[in-house]
């Protein structure tokens, strides 16, 4: 406070004697620290679910630490090496000496990540790893002895890719490339690639499932915003409904609905608009991953839109029409500009949700159904190969981000109304 | 008020205790009629049937890994698949068991020398053996019926569509088999591109006839509906249907991969030697024999599989079992057994070339 009056020396003193601005900073950061304390529990929930497991997904992408500390002179004699000559003596004591030194369990999990780089690295160096203790010198003769695909060089190249303490490689792998023994970035083989394709296709589902929820939801959320209190809380209660009921069931209720044999076909073809051997492929497809999702998602797109439309007096639409507009138009440039804040709110959570789903196209979609989701929870679960999954989830919070960016853009994030 | 709390609190904590007492050794399997089997076979006719309780999952290591890697272990012995039981080892997720401690077989073989298999590592104790295996319904045929796994790969000499699993093991195999390949030789043709090729070529031969499938139920399903005409099953499965419900498939005993079942104990299992303990129980002989009289997916152990062929009809509703034991020695002949080494090494690539094939 620089206002103090010219007249009085020294600091300005409180009643007590503190000095005023002391004082004052005093009880300013007990309010602050009260502050803290209040908002303490939502921010330690959100280190604690969101900072620190999104920062362990960021580090496991990039992490390729435990093999340069399992295998360090096998590295450092790699690095020695031409990579035209034959492997030296030398280069085959390194990696002896590697794995009698190495913990057991460490030796396990590099073969694995070393098998990434090149199939094959996992059981060759399990089997050495289980002889090493009788081996004896010449190394080499004796590695050949315990396996013979020692002789292969391109093994002893493949340790290039992962000689850093970083790599990209999950990245790259994850939009279907990957590294050659150089470290320069090419396509994988024509016949696997597989990630590209299912981003697309993840981006489309997402998009037509995000635009056919709001064709659906915007007049429901009309009818349940102007209807009569009773009848809209009738109609409520049906959106609820399924949005309470388990998506397990939900989903199998559309199996039954949408399969060959299922009630949809079969009414069908019982009333002769299709012949028995025509029958509709609605299920375990791309068809069956959009027609349930869109349902599964609806209420996400109709609550954000519904709780905007409430906040719309109807008195704007009567005057709108008074002042000569017709109805149409008068829904078009008066009512729905207001709606929009609604619409972008519904779209982007409807978006960001179906952009990560994976049970629903398990379940019905198929094999060309299957979104990028499917493949994290396959890297997680089946294959282990967690660094690929973290690739993976990353590139999708990226492609959210993107998303959010470019709405932002053309909208505006203030304009959003979650409710 | 504040007297009162603390007695709740007390109580639920002991009541919570209690309840985790009852409960002692959490054991991990896959469901279905295979749990059920085990329940009967082993917790049934264990010493105390309450201190065991079953989990259903869905197989993978993934969640093995999350419990172990944040320390806080709550299952204690999981029954896993021969690629998992073998990565997991090798990770250090399973504990190394003391071999000395398991039941030998009546003849006095120990436990390792009784098991079919080379064994793989020192955490695994024997369960079953399963298989992938072609099957059809009588009567989809007229005239030749498919005896050989070739056949299943004709559609031109078996019209109808085929339903087939959305992963490539076993079909890898399947396709060499039928491309001539001989069953030794399998593996060895599988470690080069060019006979994966091969196999991917066989497969195109059924790709515009084929169903996918991905739950153990669905090829029933397919075959019963008639959606398709043959189709590859867990021979479990389809045993369950002949056996028990009366159901009119033939399997077709040729060229198929049998797989191992092992059971294992988590790193830092919570109950350690409760859990050893049941282990060795399930191990035994009369255990492993007694299982095959819920399931027909074969023992591991040859000692059991003695007790059954000898003790015929041994399934428990009077019918023979041994028709449907996919390692009879018969069958065992004409089968290729799977290499979990080699779908380790070189699982991934396969895997996704076989996605990208199902894509096109």
């Amino acid at each position: 406070m620089s206002s103090a009056p010219a007249t009085i020396d020294g600091p300005l003193l409180t009643a007590d004697g503190v000095p005023l601005k002391e004082s004052l900073e005093k009880s300013l950061r007990r309010s602050k620290l009260r502050a803290l304390l209040l908002v303490a529990p939502p921010l330690l929930f959100l280190i604690f679910l969101f900072v620190i497991p999104i920062g362990n997904m960021l580090t496991r992408s990039v992490d390729d630490k435990l093999i340069n500390q399992v295998l360090p002179n096998t590295f450092e004699a790699f690095e020695a090496w031409d990579k035209q000559s034959e492997p030296s003596e030398a280069m085959f004591e390194a990696v002896y000496t590697d794995l009698k030194n190495a913990d057991k369990t460490d030796i396990g999990k590099s073969s694995v990540r070393m098998n990434y780089a090149m199939p094959g690295w996992r059981s060759l160096i399990k089997k050495t790893a289980r002889k090493i203790k009788k081996m004896e010198p010449p190394y080499r003769e004796a590695f050949i002895k315990a396996d013979e695909r020692w002789v292969d060089k391109d093994f002893w190249l493949s340790l290039g890719i992962m000689k850093d303490k970083v790599t990209f490689g999950y990245y790259w792998n994850a939009i279907d490339r990957t590294y050659d023994f150089d470290k320069n970035v090419i396509h994988v083989d024509e016949n696997r690639k597989v990630y590209n394709l299912l981003w697309w296709r993840t981006i489309l589902v997402s998009v037509i499932v995000t635009l056919a929820c709001l064709v659906l939801a915007y007049p429901v959320a009309y009818l349940l915003a102007t209807l009569p209190m009773r009848v809209a809380n009738l109609l409520m209660i049906c959106v609820l409904m399924p949005f309470w009921t388990s998506l397990l069931v939900r989903i199998v209720a559309w199996m039954i609905m949408l399969q060959q044999n299922g009630v949809v076909n079969d009414t069908l073809v019982a009333a002769g608009i299709l012949a028995d051997d025509n029958r509709l492929e609605m299920m375990y497809n791309f068809n069956g991953t959009i027609i349930v999702m869109t349902q599964i998602l609806l209420p996400f797109m109709i609550l954000p839109i519904y709780s905007v439309m409430k906040t719309i007096p109807p008195s704007l639409m009567r005057a709108a029409q008074n002042l000569g507009a017709t109805p149409t138009l008068a829904f078009i440039r008066v009512y729905m500009p207001q709606t929009v804040p609604g619409i972008g709110a519904g779209c982007i959570l409807v978006f960001i949700v179906a952009i990560g789903y994976y049970i629903t196209p398990e379940l019905v979609g198929g094999k060309d159904g299957r979104l990028i989701g499917n493949m994290v929870a396959y890297h997680m679960q089946r294959s282990l190969n967690w660094g690929l999954a973290a690739a993976m989830g990353t590139i999708l919070l990226c492609v959210i981000l993107v998303f959010y960016w470019i709405y932002d853009k053309i909208i505006g994030i203030d304009n959003m109304k979650m409710g | 008020m504040k007297v009162i709390l603390k007695h709740t609190l007390l109580a639920s904590v002991v009541a919570v205790s209690a309840a985790a007492q009852a409960a002692e050794v959490n054991v991990v399997s896959w469901g279905g009629a295979y749990t059920a089997s085990q329940q009967k076979a082993y917790q049934e006719t264990y010493k105390d049937p309450d201190s065991i309780n079953f989990i259903n999952y869905n197989g993978g290591l993934g969640e093995v890994r999350t419990q172990v890697e944040s320390g806080n272990v709550t299952w204690d012995i999981v029954d896993v698949l021969p690629s998992e039981a073998r990565v997991g080892c090798d990770e250090g997720l399973f504990e190394e068991l003391d071999r000395s401690a398991f039941m030998p077989a009546p003849d006095g073989t120990s436990m390792d020398d009784d098991i079919m298999v080379e064994l793989p590592n020192d955490c695994v104790v024997p369960q079953i053996f399963w298989s992938y295996v072609p099957f059809y319904q009588e009567g989809t045929f007229s005239g030749a019926q498919p005896t050989t796994i070739a056949d299943f790969f004709n559609v031109k000499k078996f019209p109808g569509k085929r339903g087939i699993h959305t992963w490539p093991n076993a079909l890898i195999e399947m396709a060499l088999l039928a491309d001539g390949v001989a069953i030794k030789d399998v593996y060895k043709v599988m470690s080069t591109p060019e006979g994966i090729d091969r196999a991917f070529k066989m497969l195109d031969k059924i790709k515009d006839h084929a169903v996918f499938w991905s739950s153990g139920a669905k090829p029933l399903e397919l075959v019963q509906s008639g959606e398709v005409a043959m189709s590859l099953a867990y021979n479990g499965r389809i045993g369950a249907a002949v056996l028990s419900e009366g159901a009119k498939f033939v399997t077709v005993w040729d060229g198929q991969v049998l797989e191992e079942e092992w059971l294992v104990m988590m790193k830092g299992a919570p109950n350690k030697e409760a859990a050893m303990d049941f282990l060795i129980h399930a191990s035994s002989t009369a255990s492993q024999a007694e299982q095959a009289k819920y399931i027909n997916y074969g023992p591991m152990r040859a000692s059991a599989f003695d007790i059954m062929a000898k003790g015929e009809p041994w399934f428990h509703n009077g019918k023979n079992i041994m028709e449907h034991m996919p390692n009879r020695p018969e069958v065992m002949a004409r089968s290729v057994v799977a290499s979990p080494d080699w779908w380790a090494d070189y699982g991934d690539s396969v895997s996704e070339r076989y996605t990208a094939w199902m894509g096109q």
